[in-house]
Parts: C-alpha cells; structure tokens; sequence
C-alpha cells in the first residue's frame, strides 16, 4: 500500500508515476543511510551540494530544492542552500520509501515541484526487536536496536541508531579531509493508543544529532588558512495523528506536528588558535492540520482539509540575530472518482496563502484507465511551487573574504543605500529600486505513461515527462563596491524545461533469481539560452585556434550537472527456503557538465566545463565523464532470526575527487543482525 | 554582340579603377594579430593575511596605435598619437576622461569575420568621473544574469576564489580612430601564449591577445 495521494491505495492503482521501495530491497541492498538506498533507484541522482558537500535528490532533473522529502507525511526541515542532506536520515527503521514523480503542490503545497519523497517508518506490531552492526571502510561502525510490542490498545516501537565514520579523503595531497569524521545517534519512538475501535492516537518522537571534527584550508583571496574546527547538526520532531472513524464511509484526521532544526558552526586558525569563523543557523516548523475522507458513494470520495504552518529562523547569516517568522494558511480537495472499473480520475487542489510570497493555487489532475488486463495508462498533468525560501529573502552577511556578498531582498535596498552613503559603491549594475518581491518558483507538468504486465513473470513500466519551471530564483549582481566586491541579490529571471522518459522492467528470471532495469533519458535546458541560441547570439571560442564561430541549436547541451542518460540493472537473488540473498547492481550515469561554483572543500580549483567562452554548456565543451558503479552483497539469515551480509558498494573503486566529491572510494563491509519476534498466540483456543 | 558587351564592361571597369588611382591611392587593409601585449603584468605575492598584492605594478597603460600596429610609449599618454590603451582588465579609448584624443568605441555581439562593415552609430567615450564611472568598455566581467550588459569583454571562466579572465566569445569592438578610420578588434587571451586552458599557477595573466582589422581607407567597410 501506498500513500502518495495521501490515501492509502494499492500502487499499481494509482495514475501518477510511483515508486516504491520497501525494507527487504533496502535490507538487501545493505544501504544504511538513506542516500545510499536513493542513489540506486532509476531517474533519481544523488547530488552534492553547490559547495561541494553533502547529498541531495535530483529528481526529473531538477534540483534537490524542488523536492519536498516527509517523513510519515510530514516534511524534514533544514535545508543547505535549499538541499536536504539525505544522510541525517537511517533507514533502520524505514518501513518503505515513496517517491512520487511529477508536481504534487495539490496536496503537499510548496517545494513539491518535481516530486514528493514519503519515507514511512516502522509501527508497532506486534513484540518484536532486533540488534544490528554493520562495520565498513574508513571505520565505519553502524550500530541500530529496536523493540516494539503491541498489548491490547497499546503499541510501542522504539529506533535506535548509531553512526560513526572517520570520513575519507579523496585528495591526499591537500590538507584536510574531503569528509571529515563524524558521529550522529538517531532516536525515534512511536506509541500508537486505541481508545475506541473508531478512534486512535499515534505520537511520535524524533531525535537527531550529529557531531563533525575537520580542519581545512580556507581560501581567503589568495592567501590559504589553516583551521580546525567542529560542526554540529541536529533536529528533532513531535508529530501526532489522531484518527477518528465516524463510519466505514467517513474519517476526520487531525495531525499536530512540530519540528526544530540546528546547526552550528566554528573554525579556529590552527597557527594561534584564534578564532576564525563562527556560524549557527536554527529553524522551526509547527504544523496542525485537519482533514475528513468522506465516501460519498461506490465511485466517488472526496478528501478535505486545511491547515496553517508557522515558520522561523534564527541565524548568524542575517546579520543580527533576530527571529523572523512567516506564516501559511491553506486549503486543499481532493476527489476520486471511479466510473467504471476500468477508469479513475483524480482531481484536487490546494490554495497557500503566505506572509511573504501571497497566494499560491496548485490544481492537479490525473487519470488512469485499464486498456486491457495487461495495459494500463496514466497521464497525470500539474502546477507546482516552491516558496522563496528565509535566505533569498533576509540574507545579510558581506562576505568580506570571499569576494563577493549576498544580500536577501528584503534587506538589499536599505543595505545598498548605507553602502553607497558611505562612499563604497563604485557601480551599479542593477537598479536596487526595482528588485520587488520574491514570487513562488511554479512549475506546470505533465506525465504521461504505460504499465503493462506482458506476463506474471515481464512488467513494464514508461513515463513520458515534461517540466516547465517559470520564475526561477537566480542570483543577480547589483552593484560592486569600492573594494571590487560583487554585491548580489535575489530575482525571478530563469525559466527552464527539463523532459524525458523513463522505462523501467522488471523479470523474474528463474526461481529465485529476478532481473530489474531502468533507464532516463533526460533533456533539461534554459529557455533563455536555447532562444539566445536560436537567434544566433550565442558562440564559442575554439580554445586552441582561437576562433569564434556560432553555436547552432543541436550543440546547446543544456543545464549544468544533468546527465543526458542514466540507467540502471540489478539482479537479484533471494531463496527463503535456504535463506540465502545476494544482489549484484550497476549503476550508471551518462556525463555530465559542471558548473562554476560545484567545487570541493579541499580547497583545489575545479575547472568549469565552459572552456570555450560563452558561459553555456554545448558539446565542444569539457565534460564529467559517464561513469558505472558495481555493487555487490551476499547474505545469509539463519532461522530467521540471525542474518549475516557481507557487501562491496563501489567495487571497481571509481572516485573523482574534483567533480564528484561525495563519491567515496570501495566500500567493504560486514554486518549482522539478530532479531526476535514473539510469536502471537492465537486467542481463546 | 556577346564579345562587344564584354569589351565594353572591361573598357569601363579599367576606366574606373583609373580615376580612382588618380584621386586617392587605396591602402590595402590591415589585419593583424598582436600577442601577449604586457597590460602592467607583475607576479603576484600572496599575504598571509589580507588579499594578494603586485608589488611590481607600474599601475600605467600600455598604449597602442592601430595605425602604427606598434605599442606607443606611456609617456605619449597625453598625446594623440595612441587609440587605445590596457591595464589589467581596464581597457580605454584616447578621448573623454581617458586622453586628449577623440578616439571613440563601441562593443557588439557578432562573429569577427562575418562582420564587414562598422557600425555608423553608438560610439562612446571614457566618462571615469560621472557616477557611477562609465567606460566604454567594462573593466569588470559579464555576470550571469546580467545578459542586458553588453559592455562587459570577459567572464570569470575560473571560481570565486580563483579568477580565471576569459575573453566573452563572439564580442567584437569597434573603434573609431582620431583621424575617422574604423578598426574591428577581438580579444582572444588574456594569458601570456593563449594557452587552451589557462590557470593561475603556470599562466602570467594581463598579456593581451588580440586580432584586428585596420581600414587605413575612409568608409566604414572592411574589405
């Protein structure tokens, strides 16, 4: 069962492109965090971020920005530079995960542009625990335990999870590490209460915490410092569901949750200690919400709801440290309709109102309709949004060693007006006045599709898609002071497209044995560009010959850091009589162009693949090259209650230190795992 | 009757050329490539604390004639025996706040060899004393997002923390000389040798690369 139209449905059911990846594939897999399950998974790219660190989603080719990641329904705060590292989250207790492609702003509201990701944990049901460890490469000890029973109207589950690691180092040559060490304990309870057969609670509890030593060069104009220092990051959250049945034709949910997130940072120089760089950044998230599911009759139900979400941030990055708020209320439909058999059509809606960007409505349709017993089609079309997010909107920090500053929109005029007071504007390239308000970045989507069961034993699946992304949220360059610093706020200026197909197959091949693949082509590209080009206002310097020519319209590439193709074959094994299981997976990925800030924090400079001096990707250009990774792991489980795994993620040990710095070299690792379960006892013999 | 024709057009096409020696002898066109021009280069001495510094640095202009093809002495400077001057990424024309002269340019997009007639309008000259400073020609690079400016003659084709010059592809200045010629110039390095892919460490930067075609003829084509 799935939730991604918030109702629980069986996938196949469902007429928008699903994805659903469940405990044993993750157990399998022998991923532990949940980018390592994510960066498996066909049309998904784990990315770093524009620093270089961490690891976000590229879904449909868009940026991790534009992908709204919940946990039970709810959505997982703190965002760097608008990515959500996907390592704070263990998969220990994940139940499964659901990735939903295509807008889903109609139910989730903003960020929810190319995609939602649903990671739903583990419940209580029935008594059961288990132990596990899994040691790694570069000393990774991964250690998690859990218990839940479920007693007449009371269940308690309860998660907890310990990682270490002490980091890898891609670039010995420079100082520091690529990752530095560190160490994070996830704790998580559930307890679920009955007071009525038609009425129940579920309170759950989140902990998060991490701890970073490092010490690196920092880049300071030229000049290289060196620093140690220690990161902290952590959230926590509260979410409560109360449930009440009124009928077997009605349900009113009502959802409380509240969410905190914090990181901090500081840096000391290492030649006197000094300190250097300090850094702290806190968020809240409260939530309540309340909704009603209603069957009207055998072909229609309806599901309404509203809420409101009350935002804030505190941080060192906005110049002083003041609390700013901002508040939405919204309203959402959503109404199935089923004719026939055959056909159902889902249509919805929601409406945001926001302090800051104003009133959004995100509408959503989407059909599917059973051609014959093996042919299903789904066509599902949709607006999405993400909301200008605290920093584009109140940024205020002069980054007097970096070169250039970022200034959000809100404080930008007044900020620019002192500056030039003071006699430190040398120009304008930009007039401050007309800089206005930030609008929602919208997306208008449609996917389209085909699942068709050729046989038990042959499933296929295509979906054609099509983003278009209006109003994007770039960086534009106002004014360079005295000192020939770059001052740079926020605009809505770039318009974009990304579209494809993806295909994906699954055979089962022998007993036991079964085949999955799956492929994304992918064309994502700025409309800017792709007019300029069409104009003929676009050229390119052959580096060597120095000679200018015009680029035509088959040689624009398209936006940095997507690959063209990408792809992926898993084979895997699984013999519950014996117990054995075994997985070999390839994973592809077509090359790709960078950017000029992705960079690595080892401070080496990463050559752009812009080399021929137009500042657009097209094919003369320098690329990342495509690159193939193998993962293997083998596991036996012992009367099914001890279960040894033995695993090489990356086996042909492929690194690029400069372009993909969140690729660490081969993994070797050895787990076990120990669980025990009461065996219910049947009631009154 | 074919023949005749024939004799005729040759008899007039001679005659032309004729009167036209006469009048004005015609100059043939320069073009010319001028490499690593030394635009103030000094090696750069990194500080402990604080930015980069040149301690080399004479801070003048390297001064050039496009009649001439030849660097002029900066002690010309006030004269108006230059068109146009470099230093570091600083380009000026020999009028307005910049020189004596009424040297006077423009930046356009277009491709440098299909282009063969300047434009007749839209030159400009150096104003460093408005607020804020106008130059002809930007000192500063091309920033994305900035695509309304076209004065801007490079981007930073490197990262922020380690600027690489690139010369913008398919820019074209146009120059307009003291004594009403038309010259069309291109920019191809700014790394001593045009080296393909420049960096930092091994390339000395502000060594200037560029081509150009002079019309020593009046008339603003080319040919």
């Amino acid at each position: 069962m799935v939730t991604a139209t918030r109702t629980e449905r069986v996938m196949g059911a469902l007429p928008m492109p699903v994805l659903m990846i469940g405990k044993p594939q993750i157990q399998t897999m022998g991923s532990v965090r949940l980018n390592d399950v994510l960066t498996e998974q066909p049309g998904l790219v784990v990315v770093p971020q524009v620093n270089g660190l961490g690891n976000g989603i590229q879904l449909q080719g868009l940026n991790p920005d534009y992908t709204l990641i919940l946990m039970d329904g709810e959505p997982i705060i703190g965002r760097f530079t608008g990515s959500l590292e996907l390592s704070r989250i263990a998969v220990g207790n994940i139940k499964q995960i659901e990735i939903v492609k295509g807008p889903s702003s109609s139910l989730y509201g903003s960020d929810a542009l190319a995609g939602v990701i649903n990671i739903i944990t583990d419940r209580p049901e029935g008594t059961k625990g288990s132990v596990s460890a899994r040691y790694a490469t570069f000393n990774t000890l991964d250690l998690n335990a859990d218990f839940g029973f479920k007693k007449d109207r009371l269940g308690v589950y309860t998660f907890l999870n310990r990682y270490r690691t002490d980091g890898y180092d891609l670039s010995p040559q420079s100082f520091g590490k690529t990752v530095a060490p560190f160490s994070n304990y996830t704790f998580n309870t559930k307890i679920t209460y009955q007071f009525t057969p038609a009425a129940d609670l579920s309170v759950s509890v989140r902990r998060f915490e991490e701890r970073q030593t490092f010490g690196f060069e920092v880049q300071n104009a030229g000049a290289r410092i060196r620093t140690f220092g220690e990161g902290t990051t952590g959230d926590w959250n509260v979410n409560t569901v109360f449930t009440q049945r009124f009928s077997t034709r009605s349900k009113m949910i009502g959802r409380l949750y509240a969410t905190r997130y914090h990181t901090a940072t500081w840096l000391n120089r290492e030649s006197d200690g000094a300190p250097y760089y300090t850094d702290y950044f806190q968020q809240t998230f409260l939530r309540p919400e309340a909704n009603a599911e209603w069957f009207l009759n055998d072909k229609n139900m309806l599901t309404l709801g509203a809420g409101a979400i009350r935002e804030s941030v505190q941080t060192s990055r906005y110049g002083d440290d003041a609390e700013r708020f901002q508040f939405t209320y919204y309203g959402f439909f959503q109404h199935e309709w089923t004719p026939t058999g055959k056909l159902s059509v889902i249509s919805g809606g929601r409406l945001d109102h926001n302090s800051i960007y104003g009133s959004q409505f995100s509408p959503k349709l989407s059909a599917r309709y059973e051609v014959s017993p093996k042919v299903a089609l789904k066509v599902s079309s949709g607006v999405g949004f993400k909301a200008p997010d605290f920093r584009q909107v109140y940024f205020n920090f002069l980054n007097a060693a970096g070169g250039y500053s970022v200034l959000g929109t809100e404080v930008a005029p007044a900020r620019l007006t002192e500056l030039d007071a003071a006699g430190q504007i040398q120009a304008y390239f930009f007039d401050p006045a007309t800089l206005g308000k930030l609008q929602a970045e919208r997306s208008w989507s449609v996917n389209a599709g085909a699942s068709v069961n050729m046989s038990a034993r042959l499933q296929g699946e295509i979906n054609l898609f099509h983003n278009s992304i209006d109003n994007l949220i770039e960086t534009q360059a106002v004014a360079i002071t005295t000192n020939n610093q770059t001052l740079y706020s926020y605009r809505n200026i770039a318009r974009a497209f990304t579209q494809g197909v993806e295909a994906n197959l699954s055979y089962a091949l022998f007993k036991h044995w079964s085949l999955a693949g799956g492929y994304q082509l992918l064309f994502a590209k700025d409309k800017d560009v792709l007019e300029q080009v069409r104009d003929g206002n676009v050229f390119y310097r052959d580096p060597a010959t120095l000679v200018t020519q015009r680029l035509a319209r088959r040689e624009y590439v398209g936006l940095y850091n997507r690959s063209r193709h990408m792809g992926n074959i898993k084979l895997f094994y699984l013999n519950p009589a014996t117990g054995w299981e075994g997985s070999i997976r390839l994973v592809y990925r077509g090359r790709y162009g960078v950017g000029a800030l992705q960079g690595n924090i080892q401070g080496e400079n990463i050559p752009p693949s812009d080399s021929n001096s137009n500042g657009v990707l097209d094919r003369f250009d320098s690329f990342v090259r495509g690159y193939g990774l193998v993962n293997v792991a083998v596991g036996k489980t012992i009367r099914e209650t001890l279960r040894v795994q033995l695993g090489v993620d990356n086996v042909f040990n492929h690194t690029e230190p400069v372009f993909i710095p969140n690729l660490p070299g081969r993994l070797l690792y050895i787990s076990g795992r120990y669980q025990f379960q009461q065996k219910s006892k049947p009631k009154n013999p | 009757m074919k023949y005749l024709f024939s004799a005729l057009l040759l008899f007039f096409t001679a005659t032309a050329f004729m009167s036209c020696d006469e009048e004005t002898p015609l100059q043939p066109v320069v073009s010319q490539t001028i490499r690593d021009l030394n635009a103030d280069y000094a090696p750069l001495v990194f500080n402990p604390a604080g930015p980069p510094t040149r301690p080399g640095e004479t801070g003048k202009f390297t001064l050039f004639s496009f009649k001439t093809g030849e660097i002029v002495p900066n002690t010309e400077l006030a004269t108006t025996k230059w068109d146009i001057g470099f230093r570091a990424t600083s380009i000026i024309f020999n009028s307005g706040s910049s020189g004596p002269g009424i040297v006077v340019g423009q930046i356009q997009n277009g491709i440098f060899d299909e282009v063969n007639e300047a434009p007749e309008a839209g030159y400009a000259s150096d104003n460093a004393l408005a607020t804020p400073p106008q130059f002809v020609i930007s000192p500063s690079p091309q920033i994305p997002g900035a695509a309304a400016l076209t004065n801007q003659w490079w981007r930073n084709g490197g990262s922020t923390t380690s600027t690489i010059v690139t010369p913008i592809a398919g820019r074209i200045i146009f120059v307009r000389t003291g004594d009403n010629r038309f010259v069309k110039m291109e920019i191809l390095s700014y790394y001593k040798g045009a080296p393909a892919a420049p960096n930092n460490v091994n390339d000395p930067d502000r060594h200037y690369t560029f081509r150009y075609v002079y019309q020593p003829n009046e008339g603003r084509s080319f040919r």
